[in-house]
């Protein structure tokens, strides 16, 4: 097993020091980051002040419009995320309103603004990013909805935020009607926040909600792309080094126990050095920017905890070495990156499995689904880790989930280095399955 | 010296899907000595010499090297050359050759100066930091040697050694292999090139088809056909001497000619005749030379092979 270490020592160092090792490995907490975080920024300050036509067909709410919608308030973004847009220099998105109290035919009143909107200004009276009908019914009768025209339907913001302020004042208004004067009705209508708290067994508690969900998110992408990456590394390692026929010079100096373990071990070093630099930056950022990270309600702190990182580690590991050895095979057995490809497919497919599951794991920890994946060998790893991160599993099903799955990557790494044995040797045709099972039981 | 044979092979056999590339093959490698595999294109030798390295393992039959029926036991032992260059592309020239002597055990710094002797000799030094791809092919088969020789093994086995180098390059890797013998390891290679073997090479083992058709000293494999042999250098066309009383098979080349006489001619009477045809520059009796013996060799075989499926058929 010795000489496992200079192939360990060499596919380390020829993948550590490529320059795109090092990029990516120092731009990825960026680029996660920033795809974590800055779409649900800019949806929140980055939104332009919008004009909007207001046609109220009851002719009555025109107040509620006067007073100027000011700050968004928006009831499906992050909180810590909306105060960090409230405190912002320059809170975007304003809406100014072009009020049009139409008696009657709504529709009438309704059709020279949707023109406006159609020609984007041209048509004179100046732009209109949105036109929103108010049907005279709206107070009692239960069927009708209001209409929103707006040039793009995504803008489901100011859908929301039009929704909200027109509800507002037909409440106040029904209220009113009942005798109750707007500054009650305020009171009575205040909502109630909720507050994420997470309570561990150890009785500490740690700001839960919707952000734990996307930091989750974030560690399992950590944990499972350098599989992905290193997988693809190992497998296009072994068909170079068949099509470079190094691999006669290779077999006839170590055992191909030694070379396939070299292999995989050297490229999960490159692996954990790579996670060693992201929880290095982590800490760093938590150190220098987690001022500002608590600001802004990011508790990323919270989740270096001794317990995440080990789990993180142990796990990392495991995920690794078991898809690795699938990679292996599918390199031994093709000729051509090309190939291997197509024979890695079906298998990326099962690998996908626990990152579809990850939305409901993490928002279920302890849920049957959860429990049921964690304890299949395959998907442990990952599954499993997902638990720890958010929550509290028993530990005797985190050991039993270790367990089975070192007895899986026992399994596969013994079947691996058979059919590598033969498959790293034969040139030429790609094998079929039975034709691997042959190797499996002979070699 | 221990004279117990270095390599042998006992019957061996081995298939590939409906293709036999060795059919009960036996031979013993010698100690001390440079033995040439010979046989034409596709006859075998890669595939043997695979074998003998634990690449490939034989269908049928043993192999023992150094004694040992395992050949991960002796690994350390053996030097390889394989046919195609089998190099890291993007590694540089030094740090391959260390890793190569690494996976054979030894400690880089330890052979470290071994290296820069090696790549010194071989004109390499000022390339010991450039990829291997982006050396010429004779360069890079010059490195892939010197990674065969520099964990210092006492069997090495090269296949096709001198394909892709300059004549200077030939000169040179002859006399490395002859130090290599004279130091007493054992050098087993592979060729399709007679008169390249013929000035190196002790013993021959000339296979054709998977199977041993001749095998021993080249001296005494050479002598053993007899001393029936014309060589005769001369200026002129040469046509003629195909045809002259004595002569049972003529080889022309432009400028030479290997001439094998019937039993109980006379060489002398070949040169009068041919005297006074051409201009005659050297002219020699000898036995017949490796080339002459190879094409008899397998020619025969080849016929006798031809002749056996027409019978089958």
């Amino acid at each position: 097993m010795s000489r496992a270490f200079p192939v360990l020592k060499r596919e380390y160092l020829e993948v550590v020091r490529k320059k795109s090792f090092i990029v990516l490995t120092l731009l990825m907490p960026f680029l996660m980051a920033g795809m974590m975080f800055l779409p649900a920024l800019l949806a929140v300050r980055g939104v332009a002040d919008k004009t909007i036509a207001v046609v109220d067909g009851t002719g009555l709410l025109a107040a509620a419009f006067e007073a100027e919608a000011g700050p968004p308030v928006t009831e499906n973004v992050p909180r810590q995320l909306r105060a960090a847009a409230r405190s912002a220099p320059r809170p975007g998105g304003r809406l100014r309103f072009e009020y049009v109290a139409a008696g009657g035919d709504v529709d009438a009143a309704a059709r020279p603004l949707l023109g406006r909107l159609q020609q984007g200004g041209k048509a004179g009276g100046g732009a209109l990013d949105g036109v929103v009908v108010i049907p005279s019914g709206v107070f009692d009768d239960p069927e009708v909805a209001l209409t929103y025209y707006s040039r793009s339907s995504a803008d489901f913001m100011t859908q929301e935020r039009l929704g909200s302020i027109v509800n507002r004042a037909v409440t106040h208004r029904r209220l009113a009607e009942r005798g109750i004067v707007a500054a009650d009705a305020d009171r009575l209508l205040r909502r109630v926040r909720v507050e994420g708290v997470k309570l561990s067994r150890s009785g500490e508690q740690t700001a839960g909600g919707e952000l734990n969900f996307l930091i989750g998110l974030l560690f399992v992408i950590m944990l499972m792309l350098p599989t992905f990456a290193y997988g693809q590394e190992v497998m296009r390692g072994i068909v170079q080094e068949k099509t470079e026929r190094v691999v006669e010079i290779l077999i006839s100096s170590v055992s191909p126990m030694a070379l396939l373990s070299g292999k995989i071990l050297g490229l999960a070093a490159v692996g954990l050095t790579q996670v060693a630099v992201w929880f290095g930056l982590a800490a760093f950022a938590g150190l220098y920017v987690g001022a500002a990270a608590t600001a802004v309600g990011v508790n990323l702190l919270g989740f270096l905890t001794v317990r995440v990182v080990l789990s993180f580690l142990v796990f990392y590991v495991l995920g690794y070495l078991m898809f690795v050895c699938v990679y292996a095979v599918g390199g031994a057995v093709s000729n051509s990156e090309k190939e291997a490809q197509q024979f890695m497919a079906p298998i990326m497919i099962v690998t996908m499995i626990p990152w579809i599951l990850a939305m409901p794991i993490l928002q279920n920890p302890d849920s049957r689904l959860a429990v049921g994946v964690s304890m299949v060998p395959f998907f442990a790893p990952f599954a499993m880790f997902m638990r720890v991160l958010v929550g509290e599993p028993p530990l005797w099903q985190v050991v039993l989930a270790v367990v089975l799955a070192a007895a899986m990557i026992v399994a596969l790494f013994w079947a691996t280095a058979k059919i590598f044995r033969v498959g790293i040797l034969s040139y030429g045709k790609r094998p079929t399955i039975a034709e691997l099972w042959r190797w499996l039981k002979v070699a | 010296m221990d004279d117990r044979p270095v390599v042998v092979l006992e019957e061996v056999s081995k298939s590939f899907g409906p293709v036999r590339a060795v059919e009960r093959l036996s031979m013993a490698i010698r100690p001390g000595r440079i033995t040439g595999l010979l046989g034409r294109n596709g006859a075998g030798k890669t595939t043997t010499l695979r074998m003998i390295n634990g690449i490939f393992l034989p269908d049928h039959g043993a192999i023992t090297v150094f004694g040992a029926r395992e050949a991960g036991a002796v690994r350390d032992r053996v030097g390889y050359l394989p046919e195609e260059r089998g190099l890291y592309r993007k590694m540089k020239v030094l740090e391959q050759l260390l890793f190569l002597a690494e996976i054979k055990g030894r400690r880089p710094a330890a052979v470290r100066p071994r290296a820069r002797a090696w790549l010194e000799r071989f004109e390499l030094w000022d390339k010991r930091d450039a990829k291997v791809e982006a050396l010429s092919k004779g360069n890079q088969q010059k490195v892939q040697l010197i990674g065969a020789l520099l964990h210092e093994p006492d069997l090495v086995i090269l296949d096709e050694p001198t394909v892709g180098l300059d004549p200077v390059n030939v000169v040179l890797v002859r006399n490395v292999l002859r130090e290599l013998r004279d130091q007493g390891r054992t050098v087993l290679l592979s060729t399709h090139m007679m008169t390249e073997a013929e000035k190196l090479v002790d013993d021959i083992v000339l296979i054709h088809r998977g199977r041993v058709v001749l095998a021993g000293a080249l001296d005494e494999v050479r002598s053993s056909f007899g001393v029936d042999t014309v060589q005769l250098d001369f200026s002129g066309d040469g046509s003629f001497l195909a045809g002259l009383p004595g002569v049972a098979r003529a080889r022309l080349d432009a400028g030479s000619a290997e001439l094998r006489l019937t039993p109980g001619a006379d060489p002398q009477r070949v040169l009068a005749a041919a005297l006074g045809r051409v201009a005659v520059a050297r002219f020699a009796v000898a036995a017949p030379s490796l080339e002459e013996i190879f094409i008899d060799q397998v020619g025969a075989a080849a016929e006798l092979a031809a002749a056996a499926g027409e019978a089958a058929s």
